[in-house]
């Protein structure tokens, strides 16, 4: 349903998008990468907001830039906060359904915000809403004319833990009816709860795809690197190359900071190693454990 | 509407959004969108200093009983060097640079732009939208403020609706060469202000040729026509004037949708 072949986009000297290709079928499949890496460029070729550099986007087989029935067919839930703030809620999401030609566009709004959980009646300005009321009039707005395609940029961002899982959900439920719903996230855990294939952007390129096992599998694999603060480092180092739980070792202001392959095993050598050495232990820090450092991980790996 | 998809939402049926639908839709959106309080707080303002300043005008000369001519020649001129000059343009600008500008400043314009809707409905819309606000703070203070200035004598009555013409025309004009700068320029108020200040107010001085390429010069020959009076300088057939500003107008909102087709949308 939705074709990216070969596409980079350029702003200037900046690459944001760097010769990625995928396809998306049906069902749900997340975006994911830290911020900057990419993922809301992609979007945008995707829905015909901004043209790619290079390559080729295709959307329902037509590039949605140049053909306006496809755009009828898409759904989006821009990243940004902006809503048109004049408005309550029925209002924004009737013009929406409005412009996609729906045919009686109130109810259509009505049942879409229903959906999300918010009150059609509520006479407010969307300006007075919470971060996560706004969250949700996006997401309204977008379902509301029902698209075969529906691309959601960071949708979970603002919500409370219960309307996440009732957002996954309705995801869920769209991606079983047939319908492509793409997703970004920058929360891998949040990803996991979708259950969906997963592609991971990151400094503009795919960097690896798969359900989540596999992926977290790779990130589990890959080397960690680990600081230990105690007294002795010098001698703990020594011990900890010897017991062949670490692949290499530097000191870095008394401190040792560890490679290694086997962080579990690492983790339970420490401690006997510190007191065979009658060293005392003040501090154990992973330092990449961070998503970023994960991503960074996948690029080098690549 | 008929049965839902198991995901709480229903199928809906959709059609084709005509030119028409679709202007009116985004007229609706657009039109409360560029209207606030501090804007129409400051434009009304200008406004009334404009009325003001006309009936001191038309109260404070001291003429005698021959110069009913220099009454509507002060009227016509005072429409002219403030309604035509400084208020059309600057409400037209203010209201019209924000119309699509202010939407692709703050990222609300992909809730436009990503619809089976044409580009020049949505151009057509914000012109649309920006005259309906611009046009009461534009023809009320010219018309009124020119009116006030003639001292109420024979023939006061063409130049107030020469006014009100020539700031009409005047105020659609430009609503629409504004609307085309809004998606331009990201400081298209500051760009505006800069083309109205030295090419409409400076640059039309320098000749005959540069007055032809500014709508200031037909307007203001609209009011000339239709108040018949001398304001001393090329003024142009009634006709001319209105095809020209109508020209203008037409070939900015072309030019709109174009740039609308390829316009990068946050």
């Amino acid at each position: 349903m939705v074709e990216v072949h070969s596409v980079s986009k350029f702003f200037g000297d900046v690459v944001a998008v760097s010769d990625v290709t995928f396809s998306v079928r049906a069902g749900v499949t997340a975006l994911l990468g830290p911020n900057g890496a990419g993922k809301s460029t992609l979007f945008r070729m995707m829905c015909g907001l901004t043209p790619p550099s290079r390559g080729r986007v295709r959307v329902l087989g037509a590039d949605a830039r140049a053909d306006r029935g496809v755009r009828g067919r898409i759904g989006l839930s821009p990243q940004q906060d902006a809503l048109f703030d004049r408005l309550d809620a029925l209002g924004f999401v009737s013009v929406a359904a409005a412009t996609h030609g729906v045919a009686e566009p109130a109810d259509a709004a009505r049942h879409a915000l229903g959906v999300v959980e918010l009150d059609p009646d509520d006479p407010r300005p969307v300006s007075g809403y919470s971060k996560g009321m706004r969250q949700r009039t996006k997401l309204a707005a977008a379902l509301v004319h029902d698209p075969e395609v529906l691309i959601l940029d960071e949708p979970l961002n603002g919500l409370d833990p219960l309307q996440r899982r009732r957002m996954i959900e309705l995801l869920e439920a769209l991606g079983a009816a047939g319908r492509c719903v793409l997703v970004s996230s920058h929360v891998l855990e949040e990803v996991a709860q979708l259950g969906s294939r997963i592609l991971v952007i990151a400094q503009g390129r795919l960097v690896a795809s798969g359900d989540y096992r596999e992926l977290r599998e790779m990130m589990d694999d890959r080397p960690h690197r680990i600081r230990i603060e105690a007294d002795q480092p010098r001698a703990l180092a020594a011990a900890l190359v010897t017991s062949g739980a670490v692949v290499g070792v530097r000191i870095d202001d008394d401190a040792v900071v560890a490679d290694t392959l086997e962080v579990d095993r690492l983790g339970r050598e420490i401690a006997p190693a510190a007191k065979n050495l009658g060293a005392r232990l003040r501090q154990v820090i992973p330092l990449d454990e961070d998503l970023e450092s994960v991503f960074r991980y996948l690029v080098e790996r690549r | 509407m008929t049965a839902t998809l198991g995901t709480g939402l229903p199928t809906v049926d959709r059609r084709r959004v005509g030119a028409v639908r679709a202007t009116a839709l985004c007229y609706r959106v657009l039109v409360r969108q560029i209207v606030s309080v501090g804007r129409l707080a400051a434009l009304g303002t200008l406004g009334a200093i404009m009325i003001l300043v006309g009936w001191v005008v038309g109260n404070s000369t001291d003429r005698d009983g021959s110069s009913a001519t220099g009454a509507l020649f002060d009227g016509a001129s005072y429409a002219d060097g403030f309604g035509l000059i400084v208020i059309v343009p600057i409400v037209s600008l203010v209201f019209a640079a924000a119309s699509l500008g202010d939407a692709r400043d703050d990222g609300t314009m992909v809730y436009l732009w990503l619809r089976p809707i044409g580009r020049f409905p949505l151009a057509m819309a914000a012109a649309a939208a920006s005259v309906t606000v611009s046009l009461p703070l534009c023809v009320i203070p010219t018309a009124l403020g020119g009116w006030l200035a003639t001292d109420f004598v024979a023939g006061s009555g063409g130049v107030a609706l020469g006014a009100l013409a020539a700031a009409a025309l005047g105020t659609a004009a430009y609503s629409c060469l504004f609307v085309l700068l809004g998606l331009l320029f990201r400081k298209a108020v500051l760009w505006g202000i800069a083309y109205v200040l030295l090419w409409e107010g400076l640059a039309v001085g320098l000749g005959e040729f540069a007055e032809r390429l500014s709508l200031r010069g037909y307007a203001r020959s609209l009011l000339a026509q239709i108040a018949d009076v001398n304001l001393g300088f090329e003024t142009y057939r009634l006709a001319t004037a209105v095809i020209v500003l109508a020209a203008v107008s037409v070939a900015s909102l072309g030019l709109a949708a174009l740039r609308l087709r390829h316009l990068n949308v946050d």
